[in-house]
């Protein structure tokens, strides 16, 4: 938490008004107190953070190295077509402090590696894992061990998607859920697939930072498009697990 | 035979369907039931199978809602009546 607890302004309770009745004074508080880590600003990141930026998230820090091509277009709803060729983080932080200019975003336009990645995600209280590779995610993933910082993790393709949220040392971790990834790269995406599961992602966000209702704790949940059905499936820690087995 | 419930998620549900039963011969394995799956859709078989007629590692099967991973699990045997649930996670963000 960044450790802003003045009250809310007169400005921050006309803005959030309409969730002031469901959260409360203490509830936005905590919101704005938060420093969520978004780890792409693509498909996914675009909804995630526009939510958080929206539901008034105190600090969010956007990763991403990539700059934004007419492609993306489709499905990356926080860039249109004045933002070819920039850097997404940017593009991304102008919507969101056009959204909110009462948050603080940090655009960071490199990609995460092994050299940066506790210093990209120290302070963080949440990472929101809306990268598009595996080797990325797993890597996420062990930091976010490390630092035992809660990561939702979330993943698109076509009309479907997954989500599952990971308590280090609590829950199954990415790893343990997916031992091996996916083959195949850049497999097509449909806007409204991202769309609902990076909103589903800020969800779980708000509910972690707010300690309300259940979130997906051992569980992928997995959106059916085709069919407008989100499942669960069970998933329990891997023992053998190299990121997570050996606590306990 | 024995009969195998199977329930297929998401891109599985698509190819394959979403709740069916397959016959398998006894004894019933991993390997056979997903064979046996992929048989109700060829174009839907790669993405189960490898070319070597290998169940493909990122697939994620369970029997009756328990886990089953490791290098071993085309041989896990699976008996008349289990219910196999299949999902193929997904990459993109």
């Amino acid at each position: 938490m960044n450790g802003e607890n003045r009250m809310l302004s007169e400005r921050e309770r006309q803005r959030y008004m309409r969730q002031l009745s469901l959260i409360g004074d203490e509830g936005q508080e905590r919101l704005r107190s938060a420093s969520v880590c978004v780890a792409g600003a693509g498909g996914l990141g675009s909804p995630v953070s526009l939510y958080l930026a929206a539901a008034g998230i105190g600090h969010i820090r956007l990763i991403d190295p990539d700059r934004v091509e007419r492609s993306n277009l489709n499905r990356q709803v926080l860039h249109a077509e004045p933002d070819i060729s920039r850097f997404k983080v940017e593009s991304a932080a102008d919507k969101l402090r056009a959204l909110n200019p009462d948050i603080q975003i940090e655009p960071i336009p490199v990609a995460i590696h092994d050299e940066n990645s506790l210093r990209m995600t120290s302070g963080m209280d949440l990472l929101v894992d809306a990268l598009d590779s595996y080797q990325a995610r797993y890597l996420l993933n062990r930091v976010a061990y490390i630092q035992n910082i809660p990561l939702v993790h979330a993943a698109v393709s076509g009309f479907h998607g997954q989500l599952t949220t990971v308590i280090p040392g609590e829950t199954a971790c990415l790893q343990c859920t997916m031992p091996y990834p996916p083959e195949g790269k850049s497999p097509p995406v449909l806007g409204a697939t991202a769309g609902v599961v990076g909103i589903l992602q800020a969800l779980e966000v708000i509910k972690l930072l707010l300690h309300v209702g259940d979130v997906a704790r051992n569980v992928l949940l997995v959106w059916d498009g085709k069919c407008g059905r989100l499942d669960q499936i069970p998933i329990e820690r891997d023992p053998g697990c190299p990121v997570c087995g050996s606590s306990d | 035979m024995v009969t195998i419930k199977v329930r297929a998620f998401a891109r599985f549900r698509e190819l394959f369907g979403d709740s069916f039963e397959i016959q398998v011969s006894t004894p019933a394995t991993m390997h056979s039931v997903i064979q046996a799956v992929g048989k109700r859709n060829e174009r839907g078989l790669p993405e189960l199978m490898d070319g070597e007629g290998k169940i493909i590692r990122s697939v994620i099967i369970l029997v009756n809602r328990e886990r089953i991973t490791g290098e071993r699990r085309e041989e896990h045997s699976v008996a008349g009546g289990d219910e196999v649930a299949i999902y193929p996670p997904v990459a993109g963000g």
